[in-house]
Order: C-alpha cells, then structure tokens, then sequence
C-alpha cells in the first residue's frame, strides 16, 4: 500500500504498482477524524464517516508493506496523509496492552505491516529529521507493526527517484 | 496587560479533555486577557486573530502520536500568515493522550516546536498529559487534590512561566491513579460502550 501526497503527475513518475497495490491518494473528499471512536464501538473496524476513506482499517489489515511518501511537516507527515492516519485507527483494537515498558494499544489483525517513510521538502531542517526518525519508529511501536526504513529528500531528488 | 489566546485542537463541539485542561490552567492565570479560539475544523476561521497575541497556549489531544490533521492544516496556514505578519508570540503547548504515559506526547510537542522555528515563533514550554481518557471523570475534583494533583502541578508551572514568558523544558505527567487500574476501567469503558451501541462484547474485537 502507499498512502501519499503526491498530485497525478508526480504519482505517475514515482510509484511502482501492480495488481496488488492499493494507494491512498487525496481525492479532496477526506474529512479529519471527529474523535467518536464510532470505529472502535458503532461499527467496529470502520469509520463512521463516509467519505471513500472509511475503510483504511481494513485495508491495512490485508497489508504486508506500506510506504508513505509526505511533504515534511514540522517533523512529522503532512495533514493529509496525518488525516489518513488519523481515520485508520480501526486497523487496532481500543484494549492496551503493555509494550517495551509502554501503553500501546492490542492489535486487531494479524498482519505485521513493514513501513518505509519518505519524507521530501526543499526546507527541511535537522530538527524535522530528528523528530521525523524518532516520531515514524514510534508510529511502529503503535502499530506494532515493522520499522523499515526512514528517507529524506528534495521535491526534485524525489522525481529522480534519489533519496538520501 | 499580557494577551493570551487559548487554542482548543480538539475536536469534539462539547467537553473534551482538551478544554478542560485550558480550563485549570486559567485559574492559574490571573491579571491575563485570554481570548479562546476552537479550531474544529480546517477551515480556521480566526487565525489572524490568534497571532495577534503575546501568548498562544495549544491544548490538543493526541493523535497517531502526533498533531491532528485538522489542527495540523490550521499550524499550516498560521505559518503561511505568519510569513505576512511578523508575529512575536511565545507559544506553549499541552498534549493529552489515553496512554498513560505523558512521554507518548513527545513529537507532537516537538512538532510544535518546530512549527515555532518555522513560523518564526518563540517557544515556551510543552506538557504532555498521559490518561487523557480520565480527565473529564476528574475535572470537578479541586485543582491540586487527589488524581489531580501532578497535572495541576504541571500546569502552576506553565502558568508561571506563561506570565514571565519565560522558555523552559517540556514537562510530563499523568493523573495520580495506578496504571494497571486505568488499563481496566478504559477496558470496561470500551465493553460499555460497546454495548450500548447494540453490539455484543466479542464485536470490539471484529475484522473486516
């Protein structure tokens, strides 16, 4: 699966697809997370909010590999792919558990999920990548899905495909 | 008279966590004229507003391990008008989360702080709040008693600082209640809930 920010053009340039690939891409109908926790206790593993993004829950479900390519954010992912995120917490369940000496939610499927990020900007400063390292292994703690790698790179090494 | 701008994230229109924490903090804050904004949605309405303050104080709760998106697009579009404005304010920042450990708030303080480096804003101070989940059941205990007594310390000390506006570094914290007793009773909150929906138990746990 990819979830990206990417607009039609730069999409093309930079995903490798096939029959098995899902991407999440914004179509400018998603509508942020209202925090009801509807997925979790009014239709379990699904958002309430209908909006053709509804389903991430199950979707990462059926995903073994995620990539996610953002425009550097403060450290962190763009509000769009942070919104897509934020509408898939129905991929986890809401009981705890206790993990490397921290609360972290139970998981609701089965799949460990391998997650590389790609970050790209033409500004983007230390203290961005250091909480940007630091924020996407934490992400895969939550999860409880697999850290794979952390990349950093220009709008323009993006479409060359070299990131650093 | 310093002006503050108390900026609820949070996005639920009644009570929140969010809220109530700016609440407490107020009554830390004497001799202040704090305006408060709510940013539900990204269609900031107000942002300029915001900015025209000596102080912004952020209350939000967390996300995904950081900043919600809603409140995410508004930091975007403060920054595109900070470029415009030239800004000075100091910014504080308090992030709740339903873990219990207030250290899960870390990035998305740090998000904010480098928000500030890019908007051109000084920063201040972040709390992290864990047991985000029990706040509301707690607000009409007295400020400093009980399970609220580290939160309410926490937030004395920004307080303080907001006043001096004075930088200092993140602090964390959490209700004075035993983790494991906090585990279960979201736990059985959870069941409730669930129930009252119509569904059984089992369907928390449902796959699609």
């Amino acid at each position: 699966m990819y979830i990206h920010d990417l607009n039609q053009d730069q999409a093309e340039k930079v995903l490798l697809t096939g029959p098995d690939t899902c991407v999440i891409a914004d179509n400018k109908t998603i509508r942020p997370c209202v925090g009801c926790f509807g997925c979790w206790v009014k239709t379990p593993g699904r958002c309430v909010i209908k909006d053709g993004y509804e389903h991430m829950g199950e979707l990462l479900g059926k995903t073994t590999e995620l990539i996610i390519i953002s425009k550097m954010t403060y450290g962190g992912f763009s509000p769009f792919v942070k919104n897509v995120l934020d509408r898939s917490i129905s991929y986890i369940h809401p009981y705890f558990q206790i993990r490397n000496a921290e609360m972290h939610h139970q998981r609701r499927y089965d799949n460990v999920i391998k997650i590389r990020a790609f970050f790209y900007g033409d500004h983007i400063t230390q203290e961005e990548k250091n909480t940007a390292k630091s924020y996407v292994e934490a992400v895969c703690i939550n999860l409880d899905a697999q850290f794979e790698e952390i990349r950093f790179a220009s709008m323009d090494e993006l479409m060359e495909g070299n990131l650093c | 008279m310093l002006t503050i701008a108390f900026i609820n994230g949070s996005p639920k229109a009644k009570e929140s966590a969010s809220g109530c924490l700016l609440k407490e903090l107020k009554g830390f804050l004497q001799d202040s004229e704090i305006t408060e904004f709510r940013l539900r949605t990204a269609e900031g309405r107000d942002l300029a507003e915001i900015l025209k303050n000596d102080v912004l104080v952020f209350s939000f709760p967390l996300y995904v391990d950081g900043i919600p998106s809603h409140l995410l697009r508004c930091l975007t579009q403060l920054e595109e008008l900070s470029k415009e404005s030239k800004p000075t304010a100091k910014v504080y920042a308090i992030c709740n989360s339903g873990f219990y450990e207030g250290h899960q708030n870390r990035h998305a303080l740090q998000m904010i702080e480098n928000w500030c480096a890019k908007s051109e804003l000084n920063w201040g101070q972040g709390i992290g709040i864990g047991g985000g989940g029990m706040i509301l059941s707690i607000q009409s205990v007295p400020s400093g008693k009980g399970p609220k007594k580290k939160i309410s310390s926490a937030l004395a000390t920004m307080a303080g600082n907001i006043l001096s506006t004075r930088s200092e570094s993140n602090l964390y914290t959490a209700p004075g209640f035993p983790r494991f007793l906090y585990k279960l009773s979201a736990e059985m909150g959870w069941r409730q809930a669930v129930k009252a929906n119509g569904h059984k138990t089992g369907d928390l746990s449902t796959r699609r």
